[in-house]
Order: C-alpha cells, then structure tokens, then sequence
C-alpha cells in the first residue's frame, strides 16, 4: 500500500483524533495553568502553576487517590483469579456452556450506573442481603462512610470479573491439549499442570487484562458516583473527585479541576509507558 | 488421557452454579421488585409477597396516562412480533419448497403460539375499564393482522436478492398506503369532526393514531424476521428502510400513547448510540484497513498514540469538551454527546478492525486488483463482505459504550439527558421515587441492551477473543 492510499483511509480517523483529542489535551494542559471558575467561564487568567500546588496540599485529593489506589490493588488482583479460575471451570463444561456464558456475562454489559443501583439496593434497608443480615445479627445493615469503600470494592469485583474471564477463556481455546495430554503422561497432576503448561500459555493475556485492569480500575467513576455521590464524599475516587471539583455548583474551581486531570494523567502515564514503549517495538519488529 | 481435575462434573457445575446465582442475584432481585406493590421510600423491610397483576411501576416510569397500561403495548408488540415471525417463516417454508420439514414443524410451533398469545391478549385488549378505547384497539388489531398478510404476501412474491433496494422500498409503499387507508378509516371512526394527522397536541388514543402504530410496530418485527430468515447478507438499502420505519415509529410513539419524559431521554440515548455506531464504525473501519495493510512508521505512531489515549482518565477530555461547548454554545446538545463519544471510541475501533484485517489475506484485494479494481473497489467489494463478523463485534462494543456512558452525558448534558443518567437524577437524592419504580426503570433500561447481547453472544465473545489475543 502506497503512503498515499494509507492516509486517504486513514485521514478521517486522524482527523477526528486530532480534532478531538489533542485538541482537548492540549487545552486540558493550558487551562490547568488558569484560574477559571464555573459561574464566570469566559475569563481564564495565568496563575501558573498555582493550582498545582493547591491540589497537592488538598487533603481530599490525597484521601481520593489513597482511596483510588487501594480500589485497583484489590479489584485487579481479585479479578485475575477470579476469572481464571471461572474460566478454567467454563472450559471443563461442554453442555450449557452458552448459558453459563451468557448468566456471567450480564454484570458486564449491564449499564454501569444500573449494575450499581440495583447491587446497592441489596444492601439497602429493605435490600435482600440487608434483610438477611438482620435475621442472622439483628441489627439492621446500613451503608455507611466506614463500609462504603469495600462495598463499591466489592461490586467492582462483581462487575469486572467477566472481562478477565471472557479473555482467558478465549486464551484457554488455543491451548493444544497435546500439551497438557503430555504433561499428564509425565505424571504431573492438576496444579502442576496448571502452573507449567497453562499459566506459561496465558502468559501474554495474563499481561494484557491486569494493563487494561489497571487502566480501567485507575479511572473508575460511575459506581463510585452511585455509591458514594454527596454521600460520602471521602470515599471519592480521583475521577468523582476530580469531576466535583470541577463542576459541581458549589465549588466549581474548573482552573483546579483541569490541574488534577493533568495530574491523573501523569500517574497514568508511569505505569503506561513501559507498556507502550514494547508495544512501539513490536510495531517496529512486524514491519521490517 | 484426561486431565485430572480437583472437582468432578458436579462439582464445576455446581461451583458455576453458585458463580451464576453471585452474578445475578441483582437482577433478579431488581425484577421481582419491580413488579410488586410498592414499597415505600421508608423500607422498613421489603415485601416478599404480594405482587401486582399488571405491572403499574412501569406505567408509571414510561407513560403519563393512568388509563393505558404499558401491558398493552407490551401485548401489542408481542402480538406483531410473533405474528411477524410466523410470516416470515411462512414466507420461507414457501421460498425452500414443502420438503423442509424442520422449518414447517418451526412455522407450524410459532403458529401455535402466536394464536395462543392472540387469545391471551383479545380479552386484555377488550378490558372493562377500557370501552372507550376498545373498539378502537380491536380495529387496530384487526388492521394490523391484515398488513402483516399482505407485507408477508408481498414479501414472498419479491424476487432478486432478498433485502434490496426494490424490497425496503415496496415495504415503505405499503406503509404509506396503509397510512392513507387508516386516515380514510379515522375519518368514519372519529367523533371528531375536525382532526389533523398532524396534531400533535391530539390526547392519547385515536384510531389512526393506533393503526399507525399498529403498522410500524409490526413491520419493524416483521422486516427483521423476513430478514433474518432470508438474507445472509443484508445490504444497506435494506438497513436504510428500517432505519426510516423506526424512525417514523420513535416519532409516533409519544403522539399515540401519552408518555413520561423519560420517552424522550429513551429517544436521545437511541439517537445518540445510533449515531456513534454510524459515525464510529464508518471512519474506523477506513482507518483500521489502512493501518493493517500499511509497512510504514507512521502506521506505528497512529496506533500507539491510539493506544496512550485509549488509557487516559476521562476527565481529560470531559472537561475541555464542556469548556469548549459552554464556548460554543452547544451545551446540551445531542451533536457534542456524539462527537466526545466518536472521539473516544476512535483508538479503540481502530485497533479491533486492525485485528480483524489482518487476519484477511492480502492475496484476496490483490488479486482483485490485478483485474483492474481500483485499492478502493477491492476494499467495498471484496473485503467489507468478509469483514461483517469483525464489524457487528465491534458495532457491539460501541453500542455498549454509548448506551451505557454517564460521565460525558452528566457533565456535557445539564437537561438533555440519556437513559443511564435520566435513571441516576430520578432515583438518586431527596427526589426519590418509589422503589419499585426504580426497579422497573432499572430492567426497562437493562433489557435492550440483554436482548442484544444475547442475540449477538457469539459475536462478543469472538470480539473479545480477538482483541486481547493479538493485542
């Protein structure tokens, strides 16, 4: 393919990247050096890096990026050998395996904000597993700032999980059964199995969904605005933080909030680069 | 030799079991709320029996009127789909010949059922407290069994290539005549001596209201029907007709049955997702084809500054997006919603079509091309029609990131909303209503999206397959 013909197709996309993203980025990136205040958006004025350092000594900031990085140290983790392990048992299963499939799949493609309200609900007065809780303790469950955090861990996990699991089952599918017939000839049993023939199998997967875990737990938003929302703001993670600051009428500091996206996303960006460095190489390896 | 397994076979089904039960337990939870007596905001403790025989919490979540009752439409809808189906698959016991037995033995079976529904649902139709509209529904019904004969008839007759050109636009003939014919009909009906078509002031049922309906409700099941039994390959003249037949019925239902505000977040969350579809897919896939078969550095730097975007936080461009609308004057709007969701989506699109692409081999738009079809042609001609299973997977990944998207339509959106935050404003906050109703907006907003995956399960998977494979 000609150099001409690659960017007539491509030209659109490129566009619209350009346009919509950098674009975006760059203003992102000069407003976050701005004062500029929701009820008076047409007058951004240059106050340097101020805002920089008033984000760093906001107590809120480092409670929601604490509360951020502890979210992604257990629900990527969990998510992992959770979905290995349902997929291992997907792949045993021949008979209903589209049914199992199908049932695993749900919290996953079920709208976000719904999959948070309706697994909130449970837990609500009147909530099923609140309801129970009150017959085993007799006290009544309620949501409140000290357990909300594990509670929204909790539902991610419940809403991640099919993602890995998808993966690693389509990973397991390509996996030669002579392998595994070989290895059990050799005597090796199931654990053993699973760790020589299977995990080394899934190796580059088991990078892909923690990169992609990662990315996604760093920059949830949706359930924890359900969860916590005016609530309980100090359950906040960066994203819900970040967006308040930003845009709720009572404090709307727009010049701030664009100082913490800034910052967002540089943290990002220290675990990313590494990954996108191999990628470009690979790039590079494909076409020479 | 098998694998020794720590569990038997009754162990991984019931370890999936219980993994099932953890994965739905909401839901179900949320649907046998939704169809009980209300239970009021102050939860004392939840109600496990009593359930309602129609279900009012939906009423109350879509429509406006106390007097017309969502089972209605439900039964209207279910009615024309399975009446559809039977068409179609008439139509295409006819096509095969009489010997295809498991066809005819299917025909015969969903024949069976939709009688059986249409018993259901006549007495329903024909409710005591709904005599004033009774025999306007009935006249309804009875005009929409009679298009379903004649559009299947029509149908079947069709020669060339099923889903053409000359088949959307016979089917779009039809429902104009039958729209002609409804408005002579209304004219004998209706009390009303004066009534314009296009009133849209006009107050719930009306004769032609309802026929209409009728129409467009059941063409749009049977067109799918016919469709799916008759074509491999739909072509775009064929998705066009339907395109403008569920428009027309998006446009008519409000004026026809008298709905909530909510009707209108539903129109904006469809408008929007369609959109993003359209727009997203058509530029990514030009995108995704150039960059598979492109050698060159700079094919490399598109897709990994693709793939650094794809992992930046959304507040990022949420917030310049609402700077720059606020600017621009177009807070609110459905145009800047769409645009912030293509952009997004981009990176995204354009590395699952690369995948898909590079499993086509060069050899086949090569040889194409040595018979003298221009990059172009080879790309429309002979590549799109093998692309289909790449381009509904990753239609259905955009699909789920417009439907489901509340960030961007939060902030950029003030009033304008779709349905996932129209859900959170309405039963989040001091404004709570029920919760039963909260439940019912949750499985109205859910099943869509259900139905859609369970249809296209096969293609998800293989998507997700795809992309973390290679990627």
């Amino acid at each position: 393919m000609t150099r001409r013909t690659f960017w007539a197709f491509t030209v659109p996309s490129v566009f619209v990247m350009l346009v919509l993203m950098v674009v975006p980025l760059a203003t992102t990136i000069w407003l976050s050096l701005n004062q500029l205040l929701l009820r008076d958006i047409n007058n951004p004025t240059w106050v340097g890096l101020d805002n920089y350092s008033e984000v760093l000594s906001d107590p809120e900031f480092w409670a929601s990026l604490r509360f951020t990085l502890l979210f992604v140290a257990v629900t990527v983790p969990s998510q992992m050998i959770l979905g290995l392990g349902i997929a291992l048992l997907l792949d045993k299963v021949v008979r209903g395996r589209a049914f199992y499939m199908a049932a695993l799949l749900l919290p996953f493609i079920v709208t976000p904000v719904v999959g948070s309200l309706i697994y909130k609900d449970l837990f609500e007065r009147g909530g099923l597993l609140s309801w129970l809780w009150e017959l085993l303790t007799d006290e009544a469950f309620a949501v409140t700032a000290s357990n909300v955090r594990w509670l929204i861990i909790i539902q991610a996990i419940w809403f991640v999980t099919p993602f890995a699991m998808i993966t690693f089952f389509a990973g397991l599918q390509t996996l030669p059964t002579e392998r595994s017939e070989a290895a059990a000839i050799d005597g090796a049993g199931y654990w053993r199995n699973l760790w020589h023939v299977i995990l080394p199998h899934l190796r580059v997967l088991l990078l892909f969904v923690a990169l992609i875990s990662i990315m996604d737990a760093y920059r949830v938003f949706d359930s924890v605005f359900v969860w916590a929302g005016r609530r309980f703001t100090d359950a906040h993670s960066l994203q819900v933080y970040n967006v308040r600051v930003a845009t709720d009428p009572n404090i709307g500091r727009l010049g701030k909030g664009f100082a913490i996206a800034v910052l967002n996303v540089i943290g990002i960006f220290v675990v990313l680069i590494p990954f996108l460095w191999r990628s470009y190489k690979d790039q590079i390896r494909e076409r020479t | 030799m098998k694998k020794k397994s720590p569990l038997n076979r009754l162990g991984v089904h019931g370890s999936l079991l219980i993994l099932v039960a953890w994965s739905i337990l909401p839901f179900v939870w949320t649907f046998q709320t939704s169809i009980k007596f209300t239970r009021d905001v102050a939860r004392k403790e939840p109600v496990l029996w009593g359930y309602e025989t129609t279900s009012n919490a939906y009423n109350a979540f879509w429509l406006d009127d106390d007097e017309i009752n969502m089972l209605h439409v439900l039964w209207f809808i279910v009615a024309f789909a399975i009446l559809a189906a039977l068409v179609g698959f008439i139509g295409r016991m006819i096509a095969n010949g009489p010997g295809d037995k498991t066809l005819r033995n299917l025909a015969l079976s969903v024949g069976a059922v939709g009688l059986v529904g249409l018993a259901f649902a006549a007495p329903r139709l024909a409710d005591d407290e709904l005599t004033t509209v009774n025999n306007r529904a009935i006249l309804a019904f009875l005009a929409l069994v009679v298009t379903l004969l004649v559009a299947g008839l029509v149908m079947m007759r069709t020669q060339g290539p099923p889903g053409g050109l000359a088949n959307a636009l016979r089917v779009l003939v039809l429902g104009a005549v039958i729209v002609a014919l409804a408005r002579v009909l209304q004219i004998h009906v209706s009390e009303r001596d004066q009534w314009s078509m296009w009133e849209t002031e006009s107050s719930g049922w009306n004769a032609a209201g309802i026929v209409v309906a009728a129409i467009v409700f059941g063409l749009i099941p049977l067109m799918l029907a016919v469709a799916m039994l008759r074509a491999r390959h739909q072509s775009w003249p064929y998705f066009t007709g339907v395109g403008i037949i569920l428009g027309i019925g998006f446009w008519w239902f409000p004026r026809v049955f008298e709905v909530n505000d909510e009707f209108d977040f539903f129109i904006n969350s469809i408008v929007v997702t369609v959109l993003t579809m359209i727009i997203s897919i058509s530029i990514g896939l030009l995108a995704g084809y150039g960059l598979a078969r492109y050698t060159g550095i700079s094919g490399a730097v598109i897709l990994i500054v693709a793939l650094g975007f794809r992992a930046l936080p959304r507040t990022a461009f949420v917030l310049p997006y609402f700077f720059g609308a606020q600017r621009l004057g177009i807070l609110d709007s459905r145009l800047v919603i769409v645009m912030a969701l293509v952009a997004i989506n981009q990176p995204f699109t354009i590395w699952m079509f690369r995948t898909f692409f590079m499993d086509v081999p060069k050899e086949m738009e090569e040889a194409a091309m040595m018979d003298g079809a221009s990059r172009f042609q080879a790309f429309r001609k002979i590549i799109i029609p093998i692309m289909w299973p790449g381009i509904i997977a990753t239609s259905l990944f955009t699909m789920l990131l417009a439907y489901n998207e509340f960030l961007f339509v939060r902030v950029l959106a003030p009033t304008n909303w779709t349905l996932p935050v129209a859900i959170v404003s309405l039963t989040g906050g001091e404004s709570s209503r029920t919760i039963t109703e909260a439940a019912a907006a949750s499985v109205s907003i859910t099943l869509p999206i259900v139905v859609v995956i369970i249809l296209f399960q096969k293609h998800l998977v293989k998507g997700l397959g795809a992309g973390a494979v290679k990627g």
